[in-house]
């Protein structure tokens, strides 16, 4: 048994502490218990390429974010029920004084009129929804056109899919919850599409409503789906997305120093950390500043939903807008035969056109395999779009589809802002729906090759000249200084060292020589 | 559920009822029986209101309409509906209905001394196309092309002069639409005094009482009624076959109330199913909480909606955070 | 340039000479960048401050979310610049190491499963067989309660209404229609009355009730005493996807369903003209009683609203 010697000093102590203090000693309890060093110090050291459009998934990751905080914040006000409540007298919008509304519309008021911050935090919530998913969509085409769905990462894809598909279906859950006339009118829509579904259609109907529209029971359940059960299948995926991403390790682009066999980038701690978790309140800020300055969904104008009101112009929220699109322009074709209806009109825009377009994109690593001329090597260097003309082709034309029809969701609002006839902007949408992609194919496909034709340095910043005028008059063009960035990967790339800070590598281990200031190395003060 | 829906509409139906004094609702829910509209009427205004204006006689009930005053289909069921029947008549010296309505909207007549400014005004402006007789006679004697405008009551005149619709900037435009009006209000109810001296029509030009209005009545008449054309937030939309839906937010009131009385070009007509309460509900509504809308959220972005606000996440929110991610990371390939 | 320990065994301490180039910040003035980051952290702090107070004194709701988003930019950016500017500007390399492992481990992972488990089964099909059939059954009863108590059988109710012969048409406050009532273009959404209060009321029997003209005319043969003193009634549901078609213009006779733009011309039985709604709007017969108040003079003749599978 040995003594155990209290340190006299504080230089004692500091010895006896070990090089690195508490966090050592912590990192030794914890180790001996849990054995983290090692794939700690992995973990720390983990790559993240730097390329800026590998920022786009920590967006959706970063709203996701949001949404749960401020959807938690927003639970504990919302009251998701049915039952009728008069609005009092004193309420502050006064025409909804005395009015008798469901409690979901009632809580959802309250707390935008009442409740101190909380109609920043439900704006906030609402705009964080409309990035998400938009993120959600940017981060994929990057994915898409640079081909990072390739093998390996057709989990990852298929995950990432999946994600963006509840996402859209949570939006319109939360969408639904207000109760209020532009929401009401998205269910009683949602309803009828879910009668056109051949053979069950009206038990799925009468199940989801607790019997007819709009019934007693399906805020509440819209409710509980929206706030846990989505979330919770979200948030898993979101882990398995992430954990899949940390096993297969990043793609990226080729470069100088690049290969399929390492990574080249920033390390997770700290340089990456700090950028993410600056890029994490910048996320936070952009949301908190559009929550504060622009308006989203004011419930309180439309009034509480009655099914027999309805207000012209009403349109869901913008990544529901391509269903929208088509079923609007889609012919009017209903089959009757044999006793039975096929609402073919609603059938294909609202369930079979969606079924094909998510399917495609789950399928795509295999479509492209199969009949896109892919490979089934295995890729960490991501292609630039130019050099795939057939997968950028398609890329384009597929979301020149969804665009076109987008802004076939808003033909009264196109008709009412060009002053054209509403059956005018009907057909040309029509038309434009068909004509759009397949002439979208062709031209990228062009584009592509002539890019490919084009040289190195096409597509990359060029070099302004600055161009100055002597006394003399004569002009000179002298080339522009390079920005810092652009130069960036002209260096080779090095292991992560164990000390980002040289100067206390110097110190502790004394394996290279202190650096010297005045060469400008960086030297951190200890 | 739902009985309590209906006892608390019924509840908050008779608050907006015991603020403006009105008994019309208790009238409508009775059974409808001939000489129970000058009870109703003198007791929802009490006897001393006075209503029509100074130097005219007030009359309540419905007695003494001239019978050479042209209504609207004939109709003489419903009372306080914007019809001559309305609560309260106003005769002036010569015996000519000159004002009725009640508390909530009083239709007037411009005054006949207006008539000779108006028929010049008229010659002027308006017989080129509606023919020098009003009734859309030309003089090569071609009827069809511009509409008669006789017998349709001095609030469609000044619904359409007033709004800059009429005289037409184009008249073979399928709709006119609202712009700057060509002539003065004054102008406009001395061209109603002429077109009205030819045949004498309801409804008149009225003029709303907002204080006291009901804006809950008026939001919800407002949705079931005016939203499916107008929107929700009054921003109007267009129409089939290149009509409009105007915007509603720079309408007056008197121009609402035209609107609803006299259902101008492709608008519905309302009359007999909005009493005249509801119609000043409505227009407080449009006036008060459409033309001001309560946007405590931030911009309102023009009422528009989830396609504004989509393209704001969009651009600012997803096209901000890339441009972010744009100096965070790094450009070159 | 770069040296690893890893060889040497013992510590596992990557070094990098302090001098290298990927060692030094992005920022040619440190100090500077300093400079702009305390700035901004300070601007930070100071929108936190200010959200805290206007929180505490109930300020415009406009300011929370100003500070709050100043704040946070503010930090964000602070955050962003340092990692940026100041750390090692890198690039950095890690090794990929293949996913794959070697043939061998993966023929033991593969016989580990197909001996253990699924040669287990094959070895005894009948308790596979029945293993099988007893998940079969226990996913499908399952869903028994996870569907089936979800909701009543739609049976036949998407086929009627409440619509009754002889039933008065009344207007969302329970006033009853008189046939004088309305003008030429006038319109009225009205339900059975007693109804107009009830969820189902105004979600299926809600009905357009328009005066065309002042006599009566025939939208369809077979419909000619349908339109008493030229009222007409039709279901109020868009047969494209329920949407209340309140959107009637009086000069054109089209009702327009606001949701997509679908034109019923209300003349020859509410014809769709335009737009996706694929059948005609139902009539509800109409008829006057002996006060003189509109009432129907039937119930609908066909289900209202959208098409699904069981609509004849």
């Amino acid at each position: 048994m040995t003594a155990v010697l209290k340190p006299r000093t504080k230089r004692q102590a500091k010895e006896a502490a070990g090089p690195y203090g508490k966090v050592g000693d912590a990192v030794a309890e914890l180790d001996e218990r849990l054995g983290i060093a090692k794939g700690g110090r992995t973990f720390l050291d983990k790559i993240f390429p730097d390329h800026w459009s590998f920022m786009l998934g920590e967006i959706a990751l970063y709203s996701f974010v949001i949404l749960l905080i401020t959807g938690i914040f927003l639970t504990l006000y919302f009251v998701p029920s049915q039952g009728l409540v008069k609005v009092p007298m004193n309420f502050p919008y006064k025409p909804l004084r005395g009015d008798t509304v469901s409690q979901a519309f009632m809580s959802t008021i309250n707390m935008s009129f009442n409740v101190r911050c909380g109609l920043l935090m439900r704006q906030m919530h609402h705009w964080a929804c409309d990035i998400f998913v938009g993120a959600i969509v940017v981060h994929m085409a990057r994915v898409f056109f640079t081909g990072a769905f390739r093998k390996p990462r057709e989990t990852n894809w298929l995950v990432g899919t999946t994600l963006l598909i509840l996402a859209i279906a949570n939006g319109f859950l939360g969408y639904s919850l207000p109760d209020d006339l532009v929401s009401g009118t998205g269910i009683r829509i949602a309803d009828s599409i879910m009668l056109s579904v051949p053979v069950v259609g009206s038990y799925l109907s009468y199940f989801v409503f607790g019997g007819n529209f709009p019934g007693q029971v399906v805020i509440a359940r819209f409710f509980i789906i929206h706030v846990l059960l989505v979330p919770l299948i979200i948030l898993g995926l979101v882990g398995a997305h992430l954990a899949l991403l940390v096993r297969q390790k990043h793609t990226q682009f080729p470069g100088k120093g690049r290969t399929e066999r390492n990574v080249v980038g920033s390390p997770m701690f700290p340089v990456f950390i700090f950028k993410t978790q600056g890029f994490l309140f910048m996320t936070f800020g952009v949301t908190a500043l559009l929550g504060a300055f622009a308006q989203i969904n004011p419930i309180w104008q439309f009034g509480q939903y009655i099914p027999s009101n309805i207000s012209y112009a009403v349109q869901p929220d913008w990544y529901m807008g391509f269903l929208d699109g088509l079923l609007r322009i889609f012919p009017a074709w209903e089959w009757n035969a044999w006793g039975h209806t096929i609402p073919f009109e609603v059938t294909f825009p609202a369930v079979i056109f969606p079924g094909i377009v998510f399917n495609v994109a789950m399928a795509w690593p295999i479509l492209e395999r199969k009949f896109f001329g892919g490979d089934n090597e295995i890729h960490h260097l991501l292609d630039r779009p130019r050099d795939v003309p057939k997968r950028t082709a398609f890329g384009v034309a597929f979301f020149a589809l969804l665009a076109t029809l987008f802004v076939a969701s808003s033909t009264d609002v196109l008709a009412n802002y060009f002053h054209v006839s509403l059956n005018t902007v009907l057909w040309t949408m029509r038309v434009l729906t068909i004509l759009i992609p397949l002439i979208a194919y062709p031209v990228t496909y062009k584009i592509c090759r002539e890019l490919q034709g084009g040289g190195a340095n096409m597509g990359k910043r060029k070099r302004p000249n600055d161009v100055v005028r002597t006394a003399e008059g004569e002009y000179v063009a002298t080339q522009a200084p390079v920005r810092p960035g652009d130069v960036h990967h002209e260096l080779d790339a090095t292991p992560v060292p164990t000390f980002i800070a040289a100067a206390v590598v110097a110190e502790a281990e004394e394996v290279v020589e202190s650096s010297d200031a005045t060469t400008g190395a960086r030297v951190v003060d200890r | 559920m739902v009985t309590m829906r209906a006892t608390l509409k019924k509840a908050a139906a008779g608050f907006s009822l015991s603020i403006v004094g009105l008994a019309a609702l208790s009238f409508l829910a009775t059974p409808l029986e001939s000489g129970a509209s000058t009870k109703i009427a003198a007791d929802g205004l009490g006897a001393t209101a006075q209503i029509c204006p100074t130097g005219t006689t007030q009359v309540a009930g419905r007695v003494g309409v001239p019978a050479n005053l042209v209504n609207e289909n004939g109709d003489t069921a419903k009372k306080n509906a914007g019809t001559a029947y309305s609560d309260v008549q106003c005769y002036n010296a010569a015996g000519e209905l000159v004002a009725y309505g009640n508390a909530d909207i009083l239709y007037e007549l411009p005054s006949s001394a207006l008539i000779p400014l108006g028929q010049q005004l008229y010659m002027q402006d308006c017989a080129s196309c509606h023919g020098v007789h009003a009734d859309g006679v030309l003089p090569n004697g071609t009827t069809g092309n511009y509409p008669d405008l006789t017998g349709l009551g001095p609030a469609t005149i000044n619904f359409w002069v007033t709004t800059g619709r009429m005289p037409a900037a184009n008249p073979r435009d399928v709709q006119a639409m609202r712009r700057q009006p060509r002539l003065t209000v004054f102008q406009s109810n001395a061209i109603a005094a002429w077109v009205n001296s030819l045949q004498p029509a309801t409804p008149y030009i009225p003029s709303a009482n907002l204080n006291g209005a009901n804006l809950t009545v008026g939001q919800d008449l407002f949705a079931l009624n005016c939203a499916a054309c107008h929107t929700i937030t009054g921003g109007g939309d267009a129409l089939a076959s290149s009509t409009y839906a105007p915007s509603l937010h720079v309408a007056t009131p008197t121009q609402i109330v035209d609107a609803i009385r006299t259902g101008p070009g492709n608008m519905p007509r309302f009359t007999g199913n909005l009493t005249d309460s509801q119609v000043r509900d409505i227009t407080a509504y449009v006036a008060e909480s459409i033309q001001k809308p309560t946007n405590i959220g931030g911009v309102g972005m023009g009422g528009l909606g989830p396609v504004a606000e989509g393209f704001i996440g969009l651009a600012l929110g997803v096209g901000g955070l890339m441009l972010v991610s744009f100096w965070v990371g790094d450009r070159s390939e | 340039m770069s040296e690893n320990l890893n060889d040497h065994g013992a510590a596992d301490i990557t070094t990098v000479s302090a001098d290298a180039p990927q060692m030094q910040p992005l920022a040619k003035n440190p100090k500077g960048v300093e400079k702009a980051i305390s700035a901004l952290l300070l601007v930070g702090i100071a929108a936190f401050v200010g959200f805290g107070v206007c929180y505490w004194q109930n300020a415009a709701y406009w300011t929370y979310g100003a500070l709050l988003g100043l704040g946070l930019l503010a930090m964000g950016a602070a955050f962003i610049a340092w990692g940026k500017y100041l750390l090692p500007r890198g690039p950095f390399v890690e090794e990929r190491h293949a996913l794959a492992s070697t043939e061998s481990e993966r023929s033991a992972f593969a016989a580990a499963l197909m001996e253990r488990g699924a040669g287990e089964i094959k070895r005894r099909k009948v308790l596979g067989t029945l293993l099988g059939g007893s998940l079969g059954v226990f996913s499908i009863v399952a869903l028994f309660p996870l569907v089936r108590s979800l909701g009543p059988l739609p049976g036949d109710k998407l086929a009627v209404t409440d619509w009754k012969k002889g039933q008065r048409l009344v207007d969302i406050n329970g006033n009853p229609v008189h046939i004088t009532d309305m003008a030429v273009g006038g319109v009225l959404t009205v339900y059975p009355q007693g109804l107009e209060n009830t969820d189902d009321g105004q979600a299926i029997d809600q009905t357009i009730l328009i005066r065309v003209q002042n006599e009566p005319f025939t939208t369809k043969k077979g419909r000619e005493s349908w339109t008493p003193s030229g009222y007409v009634a039709y279901s109020k549901l868009c047969t494209h996807l329920g949407c209340p078609v309140g959107l009637y213009e009086q000069q054109l006779e089209l009702l327009v369903c606001p949701c997509h733009q679908s034109m019923f011309n209300v003349r020859n039985g509410a014809l769709p003209q335009f737009g996706p709604a694929p059948r005609p709007l139902p009539q509800l017969p109409l008829a006057a009683d002996s006060e003189g108040f509109l009432i129907a003079a039937g119930g609908y003749n066909e289900p209202v609203g959208p098409g699904y599978w069981e609509r004849p």
